[in-house]
């Protein structure tokens, strides 16, 4: 029963009866809503940097960890799951050491390399510091550009970095290798100077005799190891362990070439964190030298000082990349299978301590299942007491003592067999010390 | 009789657009109906005495003895002799959804409690379309925003649904409530055996991509403790995740537990001959599960898992 005027408007068609909505009111309502777009047809991944772990030093490269924006809010000690850092450039290399990070992007710019954390020995270069013009900065909380003294600075490229306890290289392509730091057992390649202070100094060596263009560089705790283009591997610093492989135990000023063992073999990766050094041959075989008190080197020899590189005959295929750690090392075969022994939390559980014979981690922790058959590790890396792996899916497994929260799992409980770290992204690669780790992610879509 | 007989668990294939409680009914209609129908006992017979006239002469009534049955067994009087049934239901399917849907009649409903305690996985086949959002996650449902989709490639979905995947396996750990400090917790978790036998969150064991081709996209699931609204919910946010929106347009279970699509019956067949035959067929298949998880012995899960896991 309507009013008279209102039935005549309807009849009219002046006036619209309301009510819910019919279906075709609803599909023209749906067709003509306006589409938004979001991402186009050739948006691109985005390189991220995410870091976590001990941050009172400033190796995480967030200021407001240390000396937070509000006086009321308390500094972060811990950071115990992956942090983005802010980058200007893509990172293409990054290396943790003992308290501090580098950074170091492939760019022509002329900064190429940024440092933060632990500055005592100048391992992050000289950062001048604003409050006194004539010092440096002991604690570098934010990534600040590393001056290095390059000839060709808009012509070079940094290839990679490396740190170790308190001296950091960096090699470029056509420049040689840039050593700065502790000195103090020649760790950087050049004559030892009694009573140096290293503490604000403005040193960086540059090192350029090699029989062919160095394309990796490794530091150990106190020693620096370089590997050459035609295969061949160069030692300097501390060898009270044997870690230089020189065939003596003492200190090395200069980079010396190894021979033992690995005398005419093609070396493809060379790898140390602490006293012990693996390196892997392009047969696919493994060789070692340096401290083996852990049980590293113990299926080649009784002695716990190696000072010449020992062929490892272990039977487990072959070798495609192998990290060592401070107690443990971890090696990564051509099938993709992992297989780890030293001593330490080894991934096989509590039970499992110590072993000098390599002990394989099931595929199946790593992800692997019926339904992705295809998954599998494709690196690893080592950090001093900690191991991680990362698949072929970019998922980042760790396993290991969490030092100050520096597996990223979010707990501070250590961690006996690998566990994913959640990172929001495909992790490329990953960068581990004593107490943080840095890694670099790209964004899925 | 045949009622009390009747006891076990079958599948049945409940259709989309109806709900379950109606399935359940429709199911106890039809059973009862036929049960019904069968003939019953024949009625009792008693003997009586009734009056009838003498051959003789008028006046004299005689009784005659004459078998007849009481009438008080007489159907329209009793009514029909089966007017419930004990059916109980396991896991259960929204309104929208389809699929496998677990029944249970007589003393077979202890067997769906005991199923429920497995804490077995569920299989879905989720379909979805990209382009558009809603507010309830489905067709159906207000439009939210439209969004284009043709950047989105096959490998960044996979790359999405590894991700789930990954994240629901820490999951996995985390609710199983083992220590992970204990050698069990690794060779549990080498086995993958490891499942919370609680309650928890919904956790997806596994994803995949069945086919896709823009803008619809299909995933199967295989996943504990969810409800079909939960994976409408997940197509939303993979949308989102690949900077567009999804909806949910088809949710099917396909298995669950032992029971899968071959096994539950459709519509045509949901009379007592089907019914009684799946149970039988299923019998073992169901029991050999609950024992393999529940059961007493060495190799039970829920030995393996610890005495604690009993009471929960």
């Amino acid at each position: 029963a309507m009013a008279g005027a209102a039935r005549r408007l309807l009849r009219r068609g002046l006036g619209v009866a309301a009510g819910p909505p019919s279906t075709r009111q609803l599909r023209e309502a749906e067709e003509a809503a306006p589409v938004f777009q979001y991402a186009g047809k050739a948006a691109k991944r985005k390189d991220r940097v995410f870091v976590w772990g001990f941050s009172y030093s400033g190796a995480l490269g967030v200021p407001s960890f240390v000396k937070p924006d509000e006086g009321w809010k308390k500094p972060r000690r811990i950071q115990p799951t992956p942090y983005r850092l802010e980058t200007e450039e893509k990172i293409s290399s990054a290396a943790c050491g003992y308290g501090f990070t580098l950074l170091a992007s492939n760019t022509r710019d002329i900064t190429k390399v940024w440092g933060m954390g632990l500055n005592k020995d100048s391992q992050l270069g000289f950062q001048r510091s604003r409050r006194d013009q004539t010092k440096g900065y002991e604690y570098v909380l934010e990534p600040s550009p590393i001056p290095l003294p390059l000839e060709k600075p808009q012509q070079t490229r940094v290839l990679q970095v490396s740190c170790g306890r308190a001296h950091s290289l960096v090699l470029t392509d056509s420049e040689g290798v840039f050593t700065m730091g502790n000195n103090s057992y020649g760790q950087c390649g050049r004559k030892v100077v009694e009573d140096e202070i290293y503490s604000g100094s403005h040193l960086i060596h540059q090192l350029k005799e090699f029989d062919s263009r160095v394309v990796q560089v490794v530091c150990g705790q106190d020693h620096s190891l370089f590997r050459t283009k035609k295969g061949t591997v160069y030692a300097c610093g501390w060898g009270a362990d044997g870690q230089t492989g020189l065939g003596h135990y003492n200190i090395t000023s200069v980079p010396t070439k190894l021979h033992g063992d690995i005398a005419g073999v093609n070396i493809i990766q060379v790898s140390s964190y602490g006293d012990c050094c693996l390196a892997v041959s392009d047969e696919g075989d493994v060789f070692g030298w340096g401290n083996s008190e852990y049980l590293q080197l113990a299926s080649v020899t009784e002695t716990t000082q190696v000072n010449v590189p020992r062929h490892l005959p272990f039977k487990i295929g072959k070798v495609k990349e192998a990290a060592c750690g401070g107690t443990g090392n971890i090696v990564l075969t051509e099938e993709g299978n992992v297989f780890v022994w030293g001593y330490g939390i080894l991934g096989k559980g509590p039970n499992l301590i110590e072993t000098a014979v390599p002990e394989m981690i099931p595929p199946s922790l790593f992800g692997w299942s019926d339904f992705s058959p295809d998954t599998r590790v494709a690196h690893v890396r080592c950090g001093l007491s900690q191991f991680a792996a990362l698949t072929n899916r970019g998922e980042l497994f760790v396993w290991g003592k969490n030092l100050r929260g520096c597996l990223g799992t979010g707990r501070m409980e250590d961690q006996y067999f690998p566990w994913r770290v959640t990172v929001p992204g495909e992790v490329v690669d990953v960068a581990c010390g004593v107490d943080h780790m840095v890694s670099m992610v790209r964004s899925f879509t | 009789m045949a009622a009390a007989e009747l006891a076990g668990v079958f599948a049945v294939y409940k259709p989309a657009g109806v709900a379950w409680g109606r399935v359940r009914e429709a199911v106890e209609t039809r059973l009862l109906r036929e049960l019904n129908a069968a003939p019953g006992r024949a009625p009792r017979q008693q003997v009586r005495f009734l009056p009838a006239s003498a051959p003789g002469g008028g006046g004299a009534v005689g009784l005659v003895a004459a078998r007849l049955p009481v009438l008080a067994d007489h159907p329209l009087v009793r009514g029909p002799r089966f007017k419930k049934l004990k059916i109980g239901a396991g896991h259960r399917l929204d309104v929208k959804a389809s699929g496998v849907f677990v029944l249970g009649i007589g003393h077979g409903n202890k067997l769906l409690t005991d199923r429920y305690n497995c804490h077995l996985t569920r299989v879905y086949t989720v379909g979805g379309l990209f382009g558009k959002a809603t507010d309830d996650f489905s067709e159906t449902g207000n439009l939210v925003e439209k969004t284009t989709f043709d950047h989105i490639t096959r490998e960044k979905l996979e790359r999405i649904l590894a991700v789930i995947q990954g994240t629901n396996q820490k999951a996995l750990l985390m609710y199983s409530n083992i220590d992970m400090k204990t050698q069990e917790a690794y060779e549990l978790a080498v086995k993958g055996l490891i499942r919370p036998m609680g309650k928890s969150p919904p956790i997806i064991t596994a994803v995949r991509c069945l086919q896709f081709a823009l803008p619809e996209f299909q995933l199967e699931i295989h996943c504990l403790h969810e409800t079909q609204q939960y994976l409408r919910k997940m197509v939303h946010e993979i949308g989102l995740e690949l900077k567009s929106s999804a909806v949910c347009t088809q949710v099917r279970r396909i298995r669950d537990g032992v029971f899968t699509v071959d096994d539950a019956l459709p519509r045509t067949q949901w009379n007592l001959q089907s019914i009684q035959e799946a149970i039988q067929s299923c019998q073992l298949k169901v029991e050999t599960e609950l024992e393999k998880t529940l059961g007493h012995g060495e190799n039970s899960l829920l030995h393996q898992l610890g005495e604690g896991w009993r009471h929960s």
